[in-house]
């Protein structure tokens, strides 16, 4: 297209040595020099309509005028500055939003595995365990036999895979001398080959593996990166894992951090027999590990399709397989006793993503596909704004002869030099904005935007120029040409300043910004009532960390927390040190029916007889700062050989003690194997989560019950509670060098982490409420400035025919506030709708709050009056005599 | 936009002729444009009008189809000028073209002048 085989120059050339051959011929024919070369000339005809029609002669014609399109537009774009940068910003802002919320999407929900043939792969789910197991998850968390059974089945699933993490956080590894932590997982020996995840260097996991408990790890390429600096020397370094010494033989693929939902898997060893590596970090519960009880469901199994068999076919054979392994160890089922269902589903995706993150993230989408809206519909307004400005322009244009072709080409070049511009912009913003996304929701898995998500951008970058440059174009060809000659400001101008296309997408952004502010204010209330919440703790001053030691006889266990309590407490700054099973705030708890004197005790019907329990040290409630309403607090004094003692809550004093003082009661385990005493009533303070309810609870002491597992550390501190962890960590190495502190943090921090969903999505929707009045704002002021602008020649005449002042302000106000009033009218019942789909993640608020409801109402009157307010000003102060000779 | 006057005798060519005309005029051997335009006027006696302009036009139309030809060279009195040539391409391009404009010439002699039409063939 490009390379022409002549040059215009050898065109001209030939056309010269042409008039100079006629000429020579005529003048043998007997002219004179003179009127030969000029008849010559004439003879010929137009020589540059020649050489033009030469030079356009299968040339790209399109791309040529591109390029003056292109040209002149930028001309014209630099001329007004204040509306390309106000056009490009916005777009920018509203398609950055749309990116950056739609990668985290299509990470988290639409990306699959990265595995072999993802389709192909499903999750194993149980209806519910038998009776008298103990489950991870209740479905789907299975135990050692069911996956023994179904591996060795033939058809159906081939491979079936078990993976089980080896803590429920993080699990202490050391390479040097230094402890630290990792989150890791034991796996089938299949679990690379049948995933179909390579491993890049060294080797994966065979069957064999498996079998022996090969001492060995594949770690991810994450790790490797992040742990590593990716030295390729890393295979064949021993690791400690729980101080059992592990080699690295593998690196797995880019990009593949595991089959766990929300974390990162740092490395994988095969499935283990040893108690150090009990799957998720548990004690041994009897004096058996995970693969010798079937009492306990705790792993997780993925498996895939054989070749040519779909998922109900697959569920049918392994059935029968299933049940019967369901009860392997358990005893037959009793009588009227539901049988556990196996089922499949699609393991496409990461697991629990969609319940942690799928509704948030999609209010999100729509929340910024909002803005978006806005922020097109805003640029749409300037853009006819500006044209409207320029109608008399393109009329002169177009009496002069250019083509409605040539009107769009323009109008098309502005549009792509400002979406091209935004675009480039939005791009960075949004880059930043996962980035921030990543970190704040705490997804570990890569955000990085592949190219769906530059799709996704593309094609709104697309419409929306298709948008800016078809919209405005329709306005110019309005006018026509005869507008050129009959134009003056007063007659021109008027039916553009009322354009009813312009008055109905002010009410429409009025409309969204309405629904906007009503959810983002329902979930900053949310967020406050979150933060306000009162925990029943004095959290300040309280930091708490996790230790795992490997001690399997129960003395030992309690003295090595005791020894540890006296040591911390020892520490200058500590004012008081206990320990805990589960930590506080942690989203984990110990949930169980007890008996209350020697029974279960009755409820009423359908309410429920769950008890949270927590295994604790001496002086908890001392040093968590709850009160003891009744009777004492755990202290040194009970030991294993003294009374079992427990402590209640107020919640259980009520439910099961009513009108009675439990102190003196016995209460205990389903089982009836153990029982305690209860010597304290505490109030109620929360346990799992910020947002949980108050619910029945019972404390044991944890010296006497046969306990040896990790605990939690909760200490309290006088001044700044994190000063005190590189102490308490050198006190812990002194008793065992292999230990770290898992997850140190303080206990308000803690806490925040079970709202801090709750709390990013708030703000988020919050940034993209006020995102959106600010918008809605700029685009109000500038459509309104305009249409008063247009009107000044009117506001003249009514002026000088003896309109006041207050007249004029009032009739402009009056305007807007007719808008906005159609703006509200819209908005509060599509407010209400969306109000309906974020009821699941309001905490305090109805989703009909009316606070919410009238504060949305007023911020948009305000910003509509705001907005209207300075033009409305200027057109009263018009003097009517130059408000007339506008022209 | 031509500036020439359209004297009575003179026709302007007909659309796509003006191909088969230079063609025509090339199978005598290499000639530049100037020549090609007096050859095409003279031969017709003077009633075809040739405009220039269309002339380079089509010339470097043929030329990048590869009909013919072209390098620079010097005339007959001396003169630079760029002379075109037939290729085999063209010639077999001329064969087909005057095929049908012999079908063509024989068809609307058939219709104007019905009973005769079979003596258009010498032209």
């Amino acid at each position: 297209m490009f390379k022409r085989k002549r040059s215009t120059e050898d065109f001209a050339e030939e056309i010269k040595a042409h008039l100079e051959l006629e000429a020579d011929e005529l003048r043998r024919e007997g002219l004179s020099e003179d009127a030969a070369r000029r008849k010559a000339r004439l003879e010929f005809g137009n020589v540059r309509a020649a050489q033009e029609r030469f030079y356009l002669k299968d040339r790209w014609v399109g791309l040529d005028r591109l390029f003056r399109d292109v040209r002149f537009a930028l001309r014209s774009l630099w001329h007004s500055p204040g509306f390309a940068a106000t056009a490009i910003l916005t777009l920018a802002l509203g398609i950055g939003a749309n990116t950056a919320v739609f990668s985290v999407m299509n990470a988290v929900l639409l990306r699959s595995l990265p595995v072999a043939d993802p389709d192909r792969l499903v999750y194993l789910r149980t209806s519910n365990p038998p009776r008298g197991t103990g489950t991870i998850d209740s479905n789907e968390t299975l135990s050692y036999p069911v996956y023994d059974a179904l591996r060795r089945q033939s058809g159906g699933l081939s491979p079936v895979i078990a993976y089980v993490p080896l803590s429920n956080s993080k699990v202490a590894v050391r390479y040097g001398a230094l402890p630290e932590e990792a989150e890791g997982d034991m796996v089938s020996g299949t679990f690379f080959s049948g995933l179909g995840v390579k491993v890049i260097r060294g080797r994966g996991f065979r069957e064999e593996d498996e079998t022996n408990h090969a001492s060995i790890a594949v770690i991810s390429y994450n790790y490797w990166t992040q742990r590593f600096a990716r030295n390729p020397d890393v295979l064949g370094t021993t690791l400690y894992v729980n101080g059992v010494a592990i080699t690295i033989v593998g690196v797995a693929a880019e990009g593949f951090e595991g089959v766990e939902g929300g974390g990162s898997t740092d490395f994988w060893i095969p499935l283990q027999g040893r108690p150090e590596l009990n799957a998720w970090g548990n004690p041994l519960d009897d004096g058996k590990i995970y693969s010798a009880n079937p009492t306990w469901w705790c792993l997780r199994l993925i498996g895939r399709l054989a070749p040519g068999v779909t998922r109900v076919q697959a569920v049918a054979q392994l059935q029968p397989v299933f049940q019967r392994a369901a009860y392997i160890g358990l005893g037959s089922p009793m009588q009227g006793e539901k049988p556990p269902v196996l089922s499949v589903i699609a393991a496409k995706n990461f697991p629990g993503y969609d319940e942690r993150y799928g509704n948030p993230l999609r209010i999100l989408m729509a929340m910024v596909g909002l803005v978006l809206l806005i922020a097109m519909t805003n640029v749409v307004m300037l853009l006819m704004a500006r044209n409207a400005a320029r109608q008399r322009e393109f009329s002169v244009r177009q009496a002069l002869g250019a083509g409605r072709g040539e009107l769009l080409r323009q109008l098309l070049a502005e549009s792509l030099i400002l979406v091209s511009a935004g675009g480039a912009l939005a791009w960075g913003f949004a880059e930043m904005a996962t980035r921030l996304l990543g970190s704040w929701a705490q997804i570990e898995s890569s955000l990085a935007p592949d190219r769906t998500v530059l799709l996704f951008t593309l094609g709104v970058l697309v419409l929306a120029a298709m948008l800016f440059g078809l919209a405005p174009l329709r306005m110019a060809l309005a006018g026509g040409a005869e507008l050129a000659l009959k134009t003056s400001a007063a007659t021109s101008n008027a039916d553009a300043g009322k354009s009813r296309t312009g008055r109905m997408i002010v009410a429409l952004q009025m409309a969204l910004c309405v629904v906007l502010l009503v959810g983002g204010g329902l979930l900053i209330r949310t967020l406050r009532n979150l933060e306000n919440t009162p925990l029943g703790v004095r959290v300040d001053g309280l930091v708490v960390f996790g230790v795992k030691p490997n001690i399997t006889s129960i003395p030992d266990g309690i003295a090595f927390y005791a020894k540890l309590m006296d040591k911390l407490r020892a520490l200058p700054g500590v004012e008081s040190v206990t320990v805990m099973e589960e930590r506080l705030g942690s989203g984990w708890s110990d949930n169980g029916d007890m008996t209350v004197d020697g029974k279960l005790p009755d409820v009423a019907n359908g309410s429920s007889r769950t008890v949270r329990s927590n295994v604790v040290g001496p002086g908890f409630f001392h040093t968590l700062g709850v009160p003891v309403l009744v009777g004492r607090d755990f202290a040194d004094s009970d030991t294993a050989t003294s009374p079992h003692v427990g402590i209640i809550n107020e919640q259980f004093a009520k439910r099961f003690f009513s009108n009675q003082n439990p102190l003196g009661h016995l209460i205990g385990t389903d089982d009836g194997r153990y029982q305690m005493t209860v010597v304290g009533v505490v109030k109620d303070h929360k346990y799992r989560s910020i947002d949980e309810d108050p619910i029945p609870m019972a404390w044991y002491m944890y010296a006497q019950i046969p306990m040896t597992g990790a605990m939690h550390v909760e200490m309290r501190i006088h001044g700044e509670p994190l000063a005190i962890l590189p102490s308490a960590r050198r006190e812990l190495q002194q008793i065992n060098p292999n230990l770290p502190l898992i997850r140190p943090m303080t206990q308000r921090a803690q806490y925040d982490t079970t709202i801090s969903g709750q709390i990013l999505f708030a703000r988020l929707a919050g940034f993209f409420g006020f995102l959106a009045v600010v918008l809605v704002a700029t685009g109000l002021y500038g459509s309104l400035a305009y249409r008063v602008n247009m009107r000044t020649a009117e506001i003249g005449v009514r002026m000088a025919v003896g309109a006041r002042r207050g007249q004029v302000v009032w009739m402009i106000l009056q305007d807007s506030l007719l808008l906005t009033a159609a703006g509200v009218v819209i908005g509060v019942p599509l407010a209400m709708l969306v109000g309906r789909a974020l009821a699941s993640s309001l905490y305090g608020v109805k989703p009909l709050d009316a606070v919410s409801y009238f504060l949305a109402v007023m911020g948009v009157a305000g910003v509509a009056l705001v907005a209207s307010a300075v033009p409305a000003g200027r057109a009263a102060s018009v003097d009517p005599m130059r408000a007339l000779r506008t022209e | 936009m031509a500036t020439q006057e359209n004297n009575d005798d003179r026709i302007a060519l007909l659309q796509g002729t003006l191909d088969l005309l230079i063609l025509k005029t090339l199978v005598l051997g290499p000639c530049h444009g100037q020549g090609v335009a007096r050859l095409i006027q003279r031969q017709s006696e003077e009633v075809f009008l040739v405009d220039h302009g269309s002339l380079y036009v089509a010339l470097q139309r043929l030329e990048d189809k590869k009909w013919i030809s072209a390098k620079w060279g010097v005339s007959e009195n001396n003169r630079k000028a760029r002379f075109y040539s037939l290729t085999a391409k063209g010639r077999e391009q001329l064969v087909e073209k005057i095929g049908e404009w012999r079908r063509l010439t024989r068809a609307m002699g058939l219709i104007l002048e019905p009973g005769n039409g079979l003596r258009t063939e010498e032209v």
